[in-house]
C-alpha cells in the first residue's frame, strides 16, 4: 500500500510534468487543469501516506554497488514534508490558473512545477544519502529554470545564476557527505549512520557534520548565503510560495533535522548551527525593516523565520523546529499568494506606490492580515504556538544571550509585519488607480491556507504522534497529546515573547513619536539596505564563475571532430591512471 | 603467447576498435561518422561476451551485451534522424559547416 | 581455423567500409560486419546474442541507414579530415595500445566452455534495472525520432517565408 502510494506521489507529477509540456503551448486550458488535476492527485497520495508511516523500508530498488540501493522510506519526519510540499504545491498551481493567465510557455512552467514538486517528494521520502542529493539537485534545477522563467527580463535571469550557484556551492557540501559515508559505511544509508553515528570516525563526521551544515544554509538562504532569496522573487509569485517559501527552502531545515542525532556529537556542531540560526534570523529581520519592495519584504522575512526553525535544531528541539516548520510553510504561502494578488492587480512590487488598497481588495486585505498576524506571533494562530515551542527549546537548551536575541528578534518580526500590512492596505493611496479583488482561483487558494493558519495548531498532538519513536526512532521525540504541548507554552518565557511582540507593535503605532530613535539607529539601516556586505561578496563571487567560464570557452570548438578528439583524450587518460595505479 | 582463441578475438576487438575510431575521428560525412560508431559497438560487444566467458561470469556478460545491442541501436535510428533533419536545414552533410556556435 | 577467417573477414569488411565513397555500399559493408561478428558470436559461445545481433545489427540497422541514406543523398566530400591525420594516427595508436595491453593482461589459455548460471534468469532478474533503462531508452529514442521527423510547424514556415 505504502509501496504505490510513495510511486504515486513522486511520479504522478512527472508524468504530468511530461503531459503538460506535450499538449503544447495551443491548449492553455487544458494544460491549467492537467497540471491542477496531477498536483491534487499527487497531494491525495501523500496525503493517503500519512496513517502508514513507519520506519521500515517500503520499497528499494537495487541499483549495483556503486550507488547502493535506492531505498524509500515513509517515516513521519519524510511523510510530513511531502504532505507539506504537495498540498501546497497543489495550492499554488491552483492560484497560477489566474495569476498565469495570458502567459506565453506555460507548458515550461507548468513541467517545471510538476517535476519540483515531484522531486520534493522524493527528496524527503528517501534514505539513500546519493538519491537524496540527486533529488536536491533536481530541486535547484528547476528552481533556476522558474525563476528565470521570464528569461527576456536580465534581472530574472541574473537572479536565476545567483540562485543556482551558490545552491550548487552548498550541494558540493552533501556530495562530500554522502561519499564519506560511502567511503566508510560500503552504503548509503542513512538510517545506519543514525542509529550508530560511530559508524564514521570522528573527523570523518565532522567533516561530514559541517558539509552537510553548508549545504542546508546555502539551500536554505542562511547566513553567510542569504543573499540569494531576495533576488529570487523575480520569479512568478506562485513559484516564490510554493519554492522559496514553503518547501525548497525547508529541504536544507530538513537536512539539518533528519541528521541531527547523528551530528550532535561533533564538537561546536549544535553551536554553530545555533550561532548560524541566530544571526539570520537577526539580521533578516533587520533587512525586511528598510525593505521597500513587497516580496523583498516576505523573503527576508522566510529567511528569518527559518534561522529560527535551525536555532532550533541546533537546541535540539526537533519537534519545535518542524512544528515551526508546518507553520511556517502554511502562513507564508498564504502571505506570498496575497502578495501576489496584490502584485497582480496592482501591477508593481513597490510598496511605496501602494496604499490604501484595503478598500478596493477587502478578501485579499483580510486573508493577509491573518497570515501577518500569524507570523508576528500572536496567540491562538498557529505561529505563536510553534514560535513559542522554539524560544522555550532555545531557553532550556541554548545560551541565555542567544535566547535574548530570538527575542528581540520577534519583536522585529512584529515591527516590519505591521509595516508591511499598513503601507500595502491602509493609509492614503499613493495612486489613484481601480484595482480588482483576488480572481476566483486565487480565492480558491487563499481560503484552505488562511483557514489552516487559524487552526493548524490542533494538528499539534497528532503531528507530534508522527514525529515520535514509532515512526522516527532515532530522533528522541516524545508523543505528546494536544493539550500537554499547548499547556507546555504557557509560561512566563510566553508573556516575555508575547510583551515584546506587543512593544513592536507598539512602535509601530507611535512611529511619530520615535523619529529621533530612527534618526539614531540609520547607520545600522543603511548597511541592512546593503545587506551587511554579503551583496557585494555575492556580486563578486557571480562575476568570478562567469568570467573562468569565458575563458574556457576556446575548449568549446563547435566541430564534431574536435570534441570526439576531446573525449577521447579523457578516456586515454583514465586508461593511463589505471594502467600506472594498478586495480 | 601461444596463438590460441581468445588472442585472435582479441585480435578482432582491437581491430574494430580502431577501425572505428580512426573512421570517427578522420570522416567528414556524418553517416559516415554513425557507422564508425556502429562499427566500435560490435567490437565492444565482442569483448564483453569474451571477457565474460574468459572470467567464468556468462550470463551476466551477456545480459550487458544484449543491453549494449540495444543501446547502439538506439544510437544509430535516432543519429540517422538527426543526419536526415541536419540534411534538410543545413543542406549538406559535411561536419565541417556544421558549427553555428558563437566563438 | 573458422575463427581466423572470421576474423579476417570481419576486419576486411569493417576497411571497406571506411574506405568506400558512396554511403550505400558503407551500409553493405557495414551488414557484412554484421553478420561475421554475429557469426563469431555462435562460434564463441553466445548463440542468443548472435542471433539478437544478426537481426538487428544486420537487418533493422542496415535497413534504416538505407532508408536514410535515401532520404539524405548522396554526397562528394573531399577526404581532408577536420583534424589533422598524424593526430588521429597518434590518438587511436593509443587508445588500441592502452586497450590492448589491459586486455592481454587477463588472457588465459583456454577459453572456459563451461556454461555456468542461466542467461534467461540474470537477464530478467539480477539486471532488472538494465532492462527498465533499456524500456526508457526506447521510449525517449521513439519520442525523438518523432519529434525530428515531425512536420514543420507553421510558425517555422514564417519564419522561412520572412527569411
Amino acid at each position: 500500500m505504502a509501496y504505490t502510494l510513495i510511486l504515486l506521489a513522486i511520479g504522478l507529477p512527472w508524468v504530468g510534468a511530461l503531459l503538460v509540456w506535450w499538449i503544447g503551448d495551443k491548449h492553455t486550458k487544458a494544460q491549467h487543469t492537467l497540471a491542477v488535476v496531477f498536483a491534487l492527485a499527487a497531494a491525495a497520495a501523500s496525503v493517503a501516506l500519512l496513517p502508514s508511516a513507519s520506519p521500515q523500508i517500503v520499497f528499494s530498488l537495487p541499483a549495483g554497488d556503486a550507488f547502493g540501493d535506492f531505498t524509500f522510506v515513509a517515516d513521519g519526519l519524510g511523510v510530513f514534508l511531502a504532505v507539506v510540499a504537495t498540498v501546497i504545491g497543489s495550492l499554488a498551481v491552483i492560484f497560477s490558473i489566474d495569476y498565469m493567465k495570458g502567459e506565453k510557455q506555460l507548458g515550461r512552467y507548468y513541467a517545471f512545477v510538476l517535476f519540483f514538486i515531484g522531486a520534493m517528494v522524493g527528496l524527503v521520502l528517501t534514505s539513500n544519502l546519493l538519491l537524496m542529493f540527486v533529488f536536491w539537485e533536481i530541486t535547484a534545477l528547476c528552481s533556476y529554470a522558474l525563476i528565470a522563467f521570464h528569461n527576456d527580463d536580465p534581472k530574472a535571469v541574473a537572479g536565476g545564476i545567483k540562485a543556482l550557484i551558490i545552491t550548487q556551492i552548498g550541494g558540493i557540501g552533501l556530495l562530500l557527505g554522502a561519499l564519506l559515508l560511502k567511503s566508510n559505511t560500503g552504503s548509503y544509508d542513512i538510517n545506519a549512520l543514525l542509529a550508530d553515528p560511530s559508524l564514521l570516525g570522528p573527523r570523518s563526521l565532522a567533516v561530514m557534520a559541517f558539509g552537510a551544515l553548508i549545504a542546508a544554509a546555502a539551500k536554505s538562504a542562511q547566513f553567510p548565503f542569504q543573499t540569494w532569496l531576495p533576488d529570487a522573487m523575480e520569479a512568478p509569485t506562485p513559484i516564490s510560495a510554493l519554492i522559496h517559501a514553503a518547501t525548497m527552502v525547508n529541504a536544507g531545515v530538513y537536512l539539518l533535522a533528519r541528521f541531527y542525532p547523528a551530528f550532535a556529537g561533533v564538537p561546536g556542531w549544535r553551536e554553530a548551527v545555533m550561532a548560524v540560526g541566530m544571526i539570520t534570523a537577526l539580521m533578516a529581520a533587520l533587512m525586511a525593516l528598510v525593505a521597500n519592495d513587497l516580496k523583498r519584504v516576505l523573503a527576508y522575512s522566510t529567511v528569518s523565520q527559518l534561522g529560527y526553525m535551525v536555532y532550533a535544531v541546533g537546541t535540539g528541539g526537533i519537534f519545535a523546529s518542524q512544528f515551526h516548520l508546518f507553520s511556517h510553510s502554511i502562513f507564508k504561502a498564504l502571505l506570498f499568494l496575497g502578495a501576489g494578488a496584490v502584485i497582480h492587480a496592482v501591477g508593481t512590487r513597490d510598496m511605496r506606490e501602494m496604499g490604501g488598497l484595503g478598500k478596493q481588495m477587502p478578501f485579499t486585505r483580510f486573508v493577509f492580515i491573518i497570515g501577518a498576524l500569524a507570523l508576528a506571533g500572536l496567540p491562538i494562530l498557529n505561529g505563536f504556538w510553534s514560535k513559542e515551542l522554539i524560544l522555550e527549546s532555545g531557553l532550556a537548551n541554548g545560551p541565555l544571550w542567544m535566547y535574548v536575541i530570538m527575542v528581540i528578534s520577534a519583536g522585529l518580526t512584529a515591527f516590519y509585519t505591521f509595516r508591511m500590512v499598513y503601507m500595502v492596505f491602509f493609509g492614503k493611496p499613493a495612486s489613484e488607480k481601480h484595482v480588482h479583488d483576488a480572481g476566483p482561483a486565487m480565492k480558491v487558494a487563499l481560503i484552505p491556507l488562511a483557514i489552516g493558519a487559524v487552526i493548524s495548531f490542533l494538528a499539534a498532538g497528532y503531528f507530534s504522534h508522527l514525529l515520535s519513536d514509532a515512526t522516527l526512532p532515532y530522533h528522541g521525540v516524545e508523543a505528546l497529546p494536544l493539550l500537554t504541548i499547548l499547556e507546555e507554552v504557557f509560561t512566563w518565557p510566553t508573556l516575555v515573547a508575547l510583551a515584546v511582540v506587543a512593544l513592536g507593535l507598539l512602535a509601530w503605532w507611535q512611529r511619530d513619536k520615535l523619529v529621533g530613535l530612527g534618526k539614531a539607529l540609520k547607520p545600522i539601516g543603511w548597511a541592512a539596505e546593503h545587506s551587511f556586505g554579503f551583496e557585494a561578496i555575492n556580486k563578486g563571487i557571480v562575476r568570478c564563475t562567469q568570467g573562468i567560464a569565458e575563458a574556457l570557452r576556446v575548449t568549446q570548438t563547435g566541430s564534431l571532430a574536435w570534441n570526439v578528439v576531446g573525449i577521447l583524450a579523457g578516456l586515454i587518460l583514465v586508461l593511463a591512471i589505471l594502467a600506472i595505479g594498478g586495480r | 603467447m601461444t596463438f590460441n582463441i581468445p588472442l585472435i578475438v582479441l585480435i578482432a576487438v582491437l581491430g574494430l576498435l580502431g577501425i572505428g575510431l580512426y573512421c570517427l575521428l578522420a570522416s567528414r560525412n556524418l553517416i559516415k561518422v554513425v557507422v564508425a560508431l556502429q562499427i566500435m559497438v560490435k567490437g565492444a560487444m565482442l569483448l564483453l561476451v569474451l571477457v565474460g566467458r574468459l572470467r567464468n561470469q556468462i550470463p551476466l556478460a551477456e545480459s550487458m551485451a544484449f543491453t549494449v545491442i540495444v543501446a547502439d541501436t538506439i544510437v544509430a535510428v535516432v543519429g540517422l534522424a538527426l543526419a536526415v533533419q541536419i540534411r534538410r536545414h543545413f543542406g549538406t552533410l559535411d561536419i565541417k559547416a556544421l558549427t553555428t556556435l558563437k566563438r | 581455423m573458422v575463427y581466423i577467417l572470421c576474423v579476417v573477414g570481419v576486419l576486411v569488411c569493417a576497411i571497406q567500409a571506411i574506405r568506400s565513397k558512396r554511403l550505400i555500399v558503407a551500409a553493405l559493408w557495414l551488414a557484412g560486419t554484421s553478420a561475421l561478428t554475429a557469426l563469431l558470436l555462435y562460434l564463441l559461445g553466445a548463440p542468443d546474442i548472435a542471433v539478437v545481433e544478426l537481426s538487428v545489427g544486420a537487418g533493422l540497422v542496415t535497413v534504416l541507414f538505407v532508408f536514410a541514406i535515401n532520404i539524405a543523398g548522396e554526397e562528394n566530400l573531399p577526404s581532408v579530415p577536420a583534424v589533422p591525420r598524424w593526430l588521429t594516427w597518434l590518438f587511436v595508436g593509443i587508445t588500441v595500445i592502452l586497450v590492448g595491453w589491459f586486455a592481454w593482461q587477463g588472457l588465459p589459455d583456454r577459453l572456459a566452455i563451461v556454461s555456468e548460471g542461466n542467461f534467461n534468469l540474470t537477464l530478467w532478474q539480477d539486471r532488472r534495472i538494465d532492462l527498465l533503462l533499456q524500456i526508457v531508452l526506447l521510449f525517449c529514442g521513439s519520442l525523438s525520432v518523432l519529434g525530428l521527423m515531425a512536420e514543420e510547424t507553421p510558425h517555422l514556415q514564417e519564419k522561412e517565408k520572412d527569411a
